[in-house]
């Protein structure tokens, strides 16, 4: 169930490209299932520069706060606003309406190095 | 890892299973802490917690020994009563805090928190050499418990026992022993929600399935759900309640927390003459005498020989910064103590006023804590909560939640507080 045109981190987050040099990132599925409930979201402001696999923000669950990383290099185009105000999207739907930030990448060759969907699920059901 | 009976039901269940105490049991079920949480206070939820530790105490020196080694006053319990109790050591703080049933003429059962129930079993056995009459067992195996909290569910309670009205008391810490299933059980008016209706059951191990099924099946039309450990937290957290390791033990600096810094302490603790001695009574007589002579400004001795420092309040954080346990709290920049557990919350925004408020159909959420701070702080105090290198504002309230407009408990907020408490 993780789309296969996705990009993947050890850490959980997704990355797609629309373009060529922008992508969108979210969180994994596993990722809002293990943290359960979502209540609030600390992300980035537009315009901010982020590098591969460095915090960019905070996701706050009911019982334990973690980071977000960024999956690539780049600029922070975008945040999602609607998942802000009400974080229970990312639960519900992580790879669609629940996305966190649009960015414009550096280094799109970045992604090359990155786990697809096949090798996430792996890495994922043994319990990485 | 242990297992409780229900531990099939809650994998069919689709629960998210974690170890808590030596024990793998529900976190959440698929609908999530919120939604559990929720449904807790506007129908009901349905609880295993049959990982907490039952000690049966029979025999006849059942009472001498309970007063020995409890802080309350076992002798005020009828049969047919429970009491919120500490199992207290030498110096004045608590091995554990538990609850107390008188189910028989004799017998009790002390329900302790599962991460203490070997420490506490290991520390009362200690005891039962200067009981040659006492009946000390251990039945957390063969005796399951649930928890059924919440407005609507003693509705569902009727579906399954029939009329409970000439069965057991309307109110709190009443306890009745009935029959299902053709074994017997108990039934009391207890649990560690807050909620003003509530039950907990202790029944035989092997029908704890069938009666969490009927239970469920009778509560689900009226909106009662399963709830896991992560909505009992936020739940207890939101009544104020303690939990050991939190607000009892050791605090986040590895000193041990005084009884007496807990409010709920002074129910929980007696000196009286029918109590007798007890162990750890003078330390903690000395703690109370403190806090009286404190409350009366007679107290002369200076600050940093205080017994009670700091008191365990409940604290309000405004904005969207959760609070953890250890997180520091200040007063006008100067450290007032720590947090001892702290979460975010959802609640029913209400419809109506007074006794009138019922939880309307919008939800919010709000980041609540209880904190071990200064001892001369007051209510309506306004703090500062150090949150990951960010300042929360915050205020000490009275309680978060009320249970004036019973059956629901609703969620207070500062400026009302401060209003129930002047009238």
């Amino acid at each position: 169930m993780n789309p296969k045109e996705y990009k993947y981190t050890r850490e959980h987050e997704w990355i797609s490209l629309e373009s060529p040099n922008r992508g969108t990132a979210g969180i994994t599925d596993y990722a809002q299932s293990q943290l359960g409930d979502i209540v609030f979201l600390e992300l980035p402001t537009p315009g901010t520069r982020v590098e591969q696999f460095q915090k960019m923000g905070e996701i706050e669950a009911v019982k334990a706060v973690t980071d977000i990383f960024t999956p690539a290099s780049g600029v922070i185009l975008e945040t999602n606003q609607d998942a802000a105000n009400e974080p229970k999207i990312v639960n519900e739907d992580p790879y669609g309406a629940g996305w966190l930030v649009k960015l414009e990448l550096s280094y799109p060759s970045e992604l090359d190095a990155m786990m697809d969907s096949q090798a996430y699920d792996e890495m994922v059901n043994v319990g990485g | 890892m242990k297992h409780t009976p229900l531990y099939e039901t809650h994998l069919r269940l689709g629960a998210r299973m974690v170890e808590f105490g030596g024990w793998e049991m529900p976190i959440s079920y698929p609908s999530g802490i919120f939604a559990e949480h929720l449904a807790t206070r506007k129908s009901g939820g349905l609880f295993d917690i049959s990982h907490m530790g039952r000690f049966w105490i029979g025999g006849r020196d059942s009472l001498p020994f309970l007063q020995c080694v409890l802080t309350n006053n076992a002798a005020a319990l009828v049969p047919g009563q429970a009491q919120y109790t500490m199992i207290p050591n030498e110096s004045g703080g608590a091995i554990d805090d538990a609850y107390l049933y008188r189910v028989g003429e004799k017998e009790y059962i002390l329900v302790v928190n599962a991460a203490n129930a070997e420490k506490d079993w290991l520390w009362l056995q200690k005891f039962q050499p200067n009981f040659p009459g006492l009946v000390l067992e251990d039945h957390t195996g063969k005796m399951a418990m649930l928890a059924l909290q919440g407005p609507r569910t003693k509705a569902a309670l009727e579906a399954v026992l029939g009329d409970i009205r000439s069965l057991i008391g309307p109110t709190r810490n009443n306890l009745a022993t009935t029959e299902i299933f053709g074994t017997r059980i108990y039934l009391s008016r207890t649990g560690y929600t807050g909620e003003p209706v509530g039950f907990e059951l202790f029944l035989p191990a092997d029908i704890a399935v069938r009666l969490w099924d009927e239970l469920l099946a009778a509560g689900s039309g009226k909106g009662v759900v399963p709830v896991g450990l992560g909505a009992r937290d936020t739940l207890r957290l939101e009544a104020g309640l303690p939990l050991y390791g939190h607000e009892l033990g050791k605090d986040t600096d590895g000193k041990e927390i005084p009884a007496l810094a807990l409010p709920v302490a002074s129910v929980a603790i007696s000196f009286g003459g029918i109590k007798g001695e007890f162990v750890g009574r003078e330390a903690l007589r000395q703690q109370f005498q403190e806090i009286i002579l404190r409350q009366e400004g007679r107290l002369e001795i200076p600050e940093e020989k205080w017994l009670v420092p700091r008191t365990i309040f409940p604290v309000l954080v405004c904005g969207d910064s959760v609070a953890r346990a250890g997180c520091p709290v200040y007063v006008r920049e100067k450290l007032a103590g720590q947090v001892t557990s702290g979460t975010v919350v959802p609640y029913w925004r209400v419809e109506g006023v007074g006794i009138r408020a019922r939880p309307g159909t919008e939800t919010d959420k709000r980041v609540i804590c209880l904190a071990y701070l200064d001892a001369d702080l007051r209510e309506g105090q306004k703090v500062q909560v150090l949150v990951r290198d960010k300042v929360a504002e915050a205020t000490i309230v009275r309680s978060h939640i009320g249970s004036e407009a019973a059956p629901y408990a609703r969620p207070l907020f500062p400026e009302e507080s401060a209003l129930a408490i002047s009238g």
